[in-house]
């Protein structure tokens, strides 16, 4: 893992906004609110590498990905893709951009055209593009099926008589089409049963070996985001609150939000499961429409504090938040630029009080903590 | 980067046939539609019906009655009154001032098929291109289009065909621009709305990640999903197109005599019907038999389009074996036996829902 210098670094995401209106009716519409989706959020995606994203539903992870693929324009901010600005690009602009962001989307039903053949699907990028027509078109979409692990002898099918994980690599099949360099995969198998998804997930692993892809994996299963990614970012109410390498978020969470992400999750060990501790929290995710002052997260949070409420807690490295940071290659990259950006190589952390390990965090509601260690 | 490294060919390899073709909706629909018996007999009657107006110069030839020809000496009788059916070689009898009647109502066919098909086919192209772009683009174009459809619908129509035909003078152009022009509203409002449901799907999203254009998306992407409402509506619309025709035509606004229409043959049956009983009859029935199908034919194919009334009519059959089977196994068992102890399960005839 080489420092997060601007070589390395496939997407720039910098301070990212994206309000939605919220329209009331009457005779004449006009806005009475703005949905905060995502808010001022910055990463970068290291060029090879799998950033994961994970937050409960309405987090803005999806908001989020879409305006990095181009489909939505941001409310302000930039996306820096490959050294290039995409978020003022005209349509046209963004046409030879598309060639290298594509998406994969969450619902492998709702995703393929149910009144096209699979070969007019997969085949779409090449027509749209103009990159290969007739019996060439023909061809590279019996390559990508044989690559995917369709038989390409299915080209004339229609998508109704796939299943899922057939359906989600023909998702995958039609993304790769056009040799991206960025893949965002949105939710890619929540949709799909656990012994597919390893399945997908692997096939997923192999491309990226293969063809030297960048992933921006968004998911809320925290273990299919560990198992895929290289660096996590946590999302909650359209902010980051952490983000570090898969290995140090998931052993050393810092965010009491993650620690409780993190405790509900199911472990497949009763053993363990008995012994972790369990963070409960009280109440709802608050309205995206009038998102708490201070940190977001603090009417939920075991730990608030006055200044919570107040004072909204920046990204900062570990070792600035006086934890010494101990996963080794983070000394060295601390002085390279980005490296603090979800998504570098350094454990960034937006809490005024961030959980030390062996902490046990007592639950909000004042039932105290559950017994036994952290994990 | 393993997790549990499945062989993913191996999952997937299917021993099968060399060429895999697809089966489309298109294809489930027609043979729902054929396992539906009253579908199955609308389209034949349609089909005979259109057959029949196109060969209808050919009867004209074989019968020896022209269209237009009357025939006082051995189409009327001692009276001047219409010939009844079979009567000198009139199978339908004549008309009052004795022509075939049945060619005519032939060559009716022709005018009434032809404002019914062709207005209601330009009134979907145009309806499905209007409510295509106001549900896709939306905002100013959607407001705009919405409030003239609105207007369209609520305009009376018979009103404006008389106004229309008073000024312009009657013609079959004119009652073709009228159909088009009081249909077309009707489609276009629900394709609009089918278009908007459609264009939040995923595989929208993805077609513009993909860098489509927005008519390649309308055209490509939309549209085939559109179809299958659209012949529905179509098909319903037809019927009223053709009455519509013969409403004008009766009225004396629409087809004008001598030219045969069914509307216009109506107008003049009515004041013969007590002597001639046929004049009023055919042609009314061949009115009636030919929306009636056309009706029929609509509803069909939006049930057969609808796989949940696919359930519905292997339901239907299944009950019907099962009682079928009942019947038979209480035959065989002879009275005196109970119900249920006969050797013959239903379950035997059960045939999976869904496919």
């Amino acid at each position: 893992m080489a420092g997060s210098t601007d070589d390395n670094v496939l997407v720039r995401v910098e301070n990212l906004v994206k309000y939605f209106p919220v329209k009331a009716g009457g005779f004449i519409r006009h806005t009475v609110g703005q949905v905060h989706a995502v808010d001022d959020v910055s990463l970068v995606v290291e060029r090879g590498k799998t950033l994961g994203l994970v937050g409960e539903t309405g987090s803005g992870k999806s908001t989020l990905a879409r305006c990095v693929a181009g489909l939505i324009p941001p409310t302000s901010g930039k996306v820096i893709f490959d050294g290039k600005d995409i978020t003022k690009l005209s349509r046209g602009a963004m046409r030879p951009l598309r060639r290298e962001v594509q998406m994969i989307f969450q619902d492998p039903y709702s995703s393929l055209n149910p009144r096209r053949r699979v070969g007019a699907i997969i085949g779409d990028p090449f027509t749209i593009h103009k990159t290969a027509t007739g019996a060439e078109r023909k061809r590279k979409v019996q390559e990508l099926m044989e690559r995917v692990g369709l038989n390409p002898e299915h080209y004339n099918r229609f998508p109704a008589e796939f299943s899922g994980g057939q359906r989600q690599r023909i998702g995958v099949a039609r993304a790769l089409a056009l040799r991206p360099k960025l893949i965002i995969c949105d939710e890619p198998v929540s949709a799909l049963d656990v012994s597919i998804q390893a399945q997908v997930l692997n096939l997923l692993a192999d491309l990226q070996q293969e063809y030297g892809l960048s992933y921006l994996f968004i998911a809320h299963d925290l273990e299919v985001v560990r198992h895929v990614s290289d660096k996590v970012a946590v999302m909650y109410l359209g902010r980051i609150g952490e983000a570090a390498p898969a290995d140090a978020l998931y052993e050393r969470p810092r965010h009491p939000y993650t620690v409780a992400l993190l405790s509900a999750a199911p472990a497949a060990d009763p053993d363990a499961a008995a012994a972790r501790q369990r963070v409960i929290l009280v109440g709802d995710v608050p309205s995206p429409i009038d998102p708490p002052a201070g940190c977001r997260f603090h009417p939920r949070c075991p730990k608030a504090e006055d200044i919570c409420g107040r004072v909204e807690p920046p990204l900062v490295p570990d070792d600035e938040a006086g934890q010494p940071a101990n996963d080794g290659q983070s000394a060295a990259d601390a002085s390279q630029p980005g490296a603090a950006v979800p998504g570098g190589s350094l454990h960034v952390t937006a809490c005024h009080f961030p959980v030390v390990p062996g902490e046990r965090l007592v639950s909000a509601g004042g039932a105290g903590a559950m017994k036994g260690e952290p994990s | 980067m393993t997790l549990t490294n499945i062989d993913v060919s191996a999952a997937t390899a299917e021993p099968e046939a060399k060429t895999v073709e697809g089966r489309s909706q298109w294809q489930l629909t027609w043979r729902r539609l054929r396992a539906d018996k009253v579908s199955t007999i609308a389209l034949v009657v349609i089909v005979i019906m259109v057959v029949l107006a196109i060969i209808a110069p050919v009867f004209a030839a074989i019968t020896g009655h022209p269209v237009d020809q009357a025939y006082p000496i051995t189409g009327e009788n001692a009276s001047g009154n219409p010939v009844p059916p079979g009567t000198n070689g009139f199978l339908l009898g004549t008309d009052s001032t004795g022509r075939d009647l049945l060619v005519r109502i032939l060559y009716g066919a022709r005018i009434s098929l032809f404002v019914g098909i062709v207005s209601t086919g330009i009134a979907a192209v145009l309806g499905v291109a209007i409510g295509l772009m106001a549900g896709y683009f939306g905002g100013f174009i959607d407001t705009i289009l919405a409030r003239f459809t609105d207007a369209v619908l609520a305009f009376p129509y018979v009103l404006l065909a008389i106004a229309l035909a008073a000024v312009f003078g009657p013609s079959l152009t004119l009652i073709m621009v009228m159909v088009t022009f009081f249909s077309w509203a009707g489609i276009a409002r629900i394709v609009r709305g089918q278009t908007l449901s459609i264009k939040e799907k995923e595989y929208i999203e993805a077609a513009r990640s993909l860098g489509a254009g927005p008519f390649r998306i309308m055209f490509v992407d939309i549209l085939p999903n559109l179809l299958a409402p659209v012949l529905v509506i179509a098909t319903l619309y037809i019927p009223n197109a053709i009455v519509f025709e013969s409403t004008l035509s009766f009225l004396g606004l629409g087809i004008q005599p001598p030219t045969p229409s069914w509307g216009n043959m109506l107008a003049d049956a009515s004041n013969f019907y007590q002597v001639a009983w046929w004049y009023l009859l055919f042609p009314a029935l061949f009115l009636l038999i030919t929306t009636l199908a056309f009706n029929l034919l609509g509803d069909g194919i939006r049930d057969a389009m609808d796989p949940r009334t696919e359930r519905l009519i292997l339901a239907r059959r299944m009950r019907k074996r099962r009682e079928k089977a009942a019947k038979e196994a209480l035959a065989a068992a002879g009275p005196g036996s109970g119900p249920g102890s006969g050797p013959t399960t239903p379950d035997t005839v059960r045939e999976p829902f869904g496919g």
